[in-house]
């Protein structure tokens, strides 16, 4: 989508990606979107769409099986070109990640403070001492009282919130242009889930950092998106605004999302996400869509952009 | 022995490491990318089929092995205890020579097929018969029982093996009818930490909750519904257990503590160094039972190995079927 | 801090099991007691057994004889050998530092070689050269170790004339002794790497598709570096467990190499010990070889615990 008042960041076009096996499966069917300097998309889907797929095949974090396709440039850089020692040096200095389990993300044998500083001495070579104070200072901004002694704790040690905030200090620690948060929120109870969205909203406005934020909880990204891509079985099927998702969805698949929040009334949407060895055919909502005509069980829909939003339904020619 | 303790090692830490972490089994599942195949499933392609290829040829050569052993008369060409010119050569008479006594050579290795294996299965039964009773009481008991039992295999575990068995053999007559329990008896901690830990899992299965609710006795449940569910981690232990005995056998009978009066191949070896073949450079005495174990031992091994890649592949499968 | 105690009361009943086992082997063989006590074949006459039945205090009450065996064992006492005309503490401590020097030096080399081996097979497990090493490793593991060491005297020793065959040294200085150890400590080696490489490349296998490994590479490292910084260390320690229990496995190993390449340690001792029945140095032997099996645990037990901090609780 085009943000005419941002610059690009990160700009994603038609990522295909499959996994080679006895039978060949497609997890993402060429999946486009963007994201600004500064910005925060979301990428909202059920389990098994493809949203991690997606954030791993961004950092190439896949393993060597899988067959990807198309463009994932970061600044005008196409990532998918470059060759691994130029990913290392990307990784983590201009695209940071978190991933879902925090707890088990950190090395259980070495040090909190030890982990935080890697990124400094990998990256800008600096020396033990000083990075671990630098790590210090992360955590100080993360909230933490007594750092003093917190670099010197074990992962197991800590509590789970603990941990993802530790994460997301490392992550951030060489300031990337971008974030990537895969399922942040996931396994944490309400009151880290609160914490959490305060310390990626403090990313936000104080480091200014851009959010890729992966999540299947509509409610928990409404805070922080600015705006919202919502996928499905491996497409993209509607991008826009975060305000334009939540009071005016266009595709029944959004629609669906949105009443099974708590405060719309848990309806849920009929049915299971298909497998994605077994992709109906036409329209991959159509066996759950209230909507369905007889040309969405034919023919696939294709995204289209209309004053600034997309959508993948025959419902918006 | 090696074999046994490296694999019950590496089985036995992992299984250490999920219990005092049971929530990394749990979770585990969750973070992996939900991707629809196992990730590197050609990887596990090209390695099933290296794999099932050693698999194959450990079968073979075991299968070659049980028939030496159950059909000696079959291979032999004479009788083992028949004798001959002592120290001749390989000729067409005698395909491997003969002896310091005159006993063919081929005919005693066709022959000691049958001890070493026997040796090797009797003391692999008694260690894995203990080890599982001790792992299913203690893993279903939990409790005091579960502490002192286990307690007991640790303390059991660090006694060294030969040095007990040597001082034994030295004192009493050395007989297979005290070598294959004694085999047994020393070995069977690595069964017993295995089977508890998998009784500990399914113990809170469904079906073994609601035979307990149903008020089935606790014998019942543990001989008809656990046990049945660890055969196939009963299956390779067995196996290793075997090997490892053909190994503690042979080693002791190198030592002069076995049964004299039955010709394993480890008596053979020993004969060989003590009256005179090595220095005679016979190789056609001792070269021979030497590589029959070893050849015996990997069949064991790949066998086992092959049983527990497959239960892994198998538990990979299972997630194609979501 | 419970988990210490634990652990102490166990070894504590392991020494006490030891100990025990020890003192009633003697009493419970088949025989006299005497004869158990001083070895076989050691001609004494009726009144000189008589004495040492007195002396041995073998027709005082069992707690009497526990509690003195208990206390001979404090005062390093273990027993005189009949055979040898020496006390078996003398004559093991005799031999076990050349023992110690060649399971020692076995030990690290194989556990540095194999583990090395090993990791770079579990973390590359398709290439040729893993698959390769895995199998002849395997091969080796299921050799019996006395067997190894006959191929490889006969090899190198008798029909290529590389290595000496006998004894520790011609002449007491160090090339000399490196010359006759090398090729005992190479077969030693090779088990001892054997039974590390097929544990650490388990582990590597395992520890390699933990989420830290890929969150590492996401912070940056390359390849090696996720290796060698973050799987290695977590992939180590079931070596540390391996070690120490492999004490035993490994001494054991020891003395049927020993006795083939003809060294003067413990192996040659006790292969001579059981030739003649000399009980008191067998018992002696078994008891020192437990001891340090133990101590081994102990120290493994240690290390797992300064290196694992799972297993710590903060201060």
């Amino acid at each position: 989508m085009k943000s005419p008042t941002r610059d690009k960041l990160l700009e994603v076009k038609n990522l295909q990606v499959s996994f080679l096996g006895i039978k060949t499966v497609t997890a993402l069917s060429g999946i486009s979107f963007s994201i600004g300097e500064r910005e925060t998309l979301a990428l909202v889907g059920e389990t098994g769409c493809g949203k991690s797929v997606a954030a791993h095949a961004i950092m190439r974090l896949l393993p060597p099986e899988s067959g990807v396709k198309g463009t994932v440039e970061l600044r005008g850089r196409n990532l998918l070109g470059l060759s691994e020692k130029e990913m290392t040096e990307i990784r983590g200095k201009e695209i940071g990640i978190i991933f879902q389990n925090p707890s088990l993300a950190l090395n259980p044998v070495y040090s909190i403070g030890h982990q935080l500083a890697e990124p400094l001495r990998l990256h800008r070579k600096e020396k033990k001492k000083k990075a671990l104070s630098r790590a210090a200072e992360a955590l100080k901004n993360m909230g933490f009282a007594n750092t003093g002694e917190i670099i010197n704790y074990y992962p197991s040690w800590c509590s789970g919130g603990m941990n993802q905030r530790f994460l997301i200090a490392a992550s951030t620690i060489l300031d990337p242009a971008l974030l990537i948060a895969d399922e942040p929120g996931k396994g944490l109870d309400r009151s880290c889930l609160s914490e959490l969205e305060a310390g990626l909203k403090r990313l936000k406005e104080e480091k200014k950092t851009a959010l890729l934020l992966i999540s299947h909880d509509l409610g928990f990204v409404r805070n922080l998106a600015d705006r919202v891509a919502v996928m499905y079985a491996g497409e993209i099927v509607e991008i826009a605004d975060s305000s334009g998702i939540f009071e005016e969805p266009l595709h029944p698949y959004t629609k669906g999302l949105l009443n099974s929040l708590p405060e719309k009334g848990f309806i849920p949407i009929p049915g299971f996400s298909p497998p994605l060895s077994r992709l109906p055919s036409g329209c991959r909502f159509h066996p759950r869509c209230p909507l369905r005509k007889r040309c969405c069980i034919e023919n696939q829909p294709e995204i289209i952009e209309t004053n600034g939003r997309a959508v993948r339904c025959f419902l918006y020619p | 022995m090696s074999l046994e303790a490296a694999h019950s090692e590496s089985s036995c830490i992992t299984e250490a490491c999920t219990e005092e972490h049971p929530e990394k089994q749990l979770e585990n599942s969750d973070f992996i990318l939900k991707l629809p195949l196992k990730p590197p499933f050609n990887y596990y392609r090209k390695q099933g089929s290296f794999l099932g290829q050693l698999n194959y040829g450990g079968i073979f050569l075991f299968a070659l092995f049980l028939f030496m052993a159950l059909f000696p008369s079959l291979l032999a060409p004479y009788a083992p205890y028949d004798r001959f010119t002592p120290y001749e050569e390989p000729s067409g008479q005698h395909l491997l020579g003969t002896n310091d006594i005159g006993n063919d050579i081929l005919s005693e290795l066709v022959y000691g097929a049958k001890v070493s294996l026997t040796v090797g299965f009797a003391a692999a039964l008694v260690s894995t018969l203990i080890g599982t009773i001790l792992g299913l009481c203690s893993g279903y008991f939990r409790g005091a029982v579960d502490e002192l039992l286990m307690g007991f295999t640790d303390i059991v575990l660090i006694i060294p093996k030969i040095p007990l068995i040597i001082v034994l053999g030295a004192y009493l007559q050395p007989s297979i009818w005290i070598l294959v329990p004694v085999l047994g008896l020393l070995s069977w901690e690595s069964t017993a930490r295995v089977t508890r830990s998998k009784t500990l899992q399914l113990r809170e299965t469904g079906y073994v909750k609601s035979a307990r609710c149903m008020g089935f006795s606790s014998q019942h449940i543990m001989f008809s519904d656990i046990l049945p569910n660890l055969y196939h981690v009963l299956l390779p232990k067995f196996m290793l257990a075997t090997a490892s005995a053909m190994i503690s056998e042979a080693s002791l009978s190198f030592l002069g503590l076995s049964d004299v009066s039955m010709k394993s191949w480890g008596t053979m070896l020993s004969f060989a160094f003590s009256r005179g073949g090595f220095i005679r450079d016979m190789w056609w005495w001792y070269l021979p039972p030497g590589i029959c174990i070893t050849l015996c031992v990997i069949s064991i091994a790949l066998i086992g190995f092959g049983i527990e890649t497959k239960k892994e592949e198998y538990a990979a499968g299972g997630e194609d079927a979501v | 801090m419970s988990g210490i105690t634990g652990k102490g009361t166990r070894y504590l009943a392991s020494l006490a099991l030891i100990i025990i086992i020890n003192f009633t082997l003697p009493r419970l063989m088949p025989g006299d007691p005497v004869k158990n006590l001083i070895g076989e074949d050691v001609y004494v006459s009726e009144q000189v057994m008589e004495e040492l039945r007195a002396e041995l205090g073998l027709d005082r009450p069992l707690y009497e004889q526990f509690a003195s065996f208990v206390s001979d064992i404090l005062h390093l006492d273990l027993g005189y050998s009949y055979h040898l005309h020496a006390p078996v503490a003398e004559i093991l401590l005799d031999r076990i530092g050349w023992t110690l020097l060649f399971v020692g030096s076995s030990v690290i080399i194989g556990a540095f070689a194999g583990s090395l081996l090993g990791a770079l097979a579990g973390w590359k497990p398709e290439k040729r050269t893993s698959r390769v090493t895995g199998l002849a490793f395997i091969v080796f593991s299921c050799t019996p170790p006395y067997f190894l060491a006959l191929l490889s005297l006969y090899i190198f020793s008798f029909r290529l004339g590389l290595f000496p065959s006998k004894g520790f040294y011609d002449a007491p200085e160090i090339g000399s002794i490196l010359h006759h150890l090398f090729l005992p400590i190479c077969v030693m080696s090779v088990f001892s790497a054997s039974r590390n490489f097929l544990v650490m490349r388990g582990s590597v296998i395992q520890e390699k598709k933990e989420l830290y490994a890929l969150y590492a590479r996401a912070k940056g490292l390359n390849d090696t570096g996720v290796l060698f910084r973050h799987v290695l260390k977590n992939s180590s320690l079931p070596i540390i467990t391996l070690l120490a229990l492999d004490f035993g496995f490994l001494f054991s190993g020891a003395l049927f190499i020993e006795i083939i390449f003809s060294l003067n340690g413990m192996g040659t001792l006790i292969y001579g010990a059981i030739m003649g029945k000399d009980y008191p140095l067998l018992q002696g032997a078994f008891l020192v070889i437990s001891l340090t099996a133990l101590l081994a645990n102990m120290l493994a037990d240690l290390l797992y615990a300064l290196i694992d901090p799972r297993v710590r609780r903060p201060a």
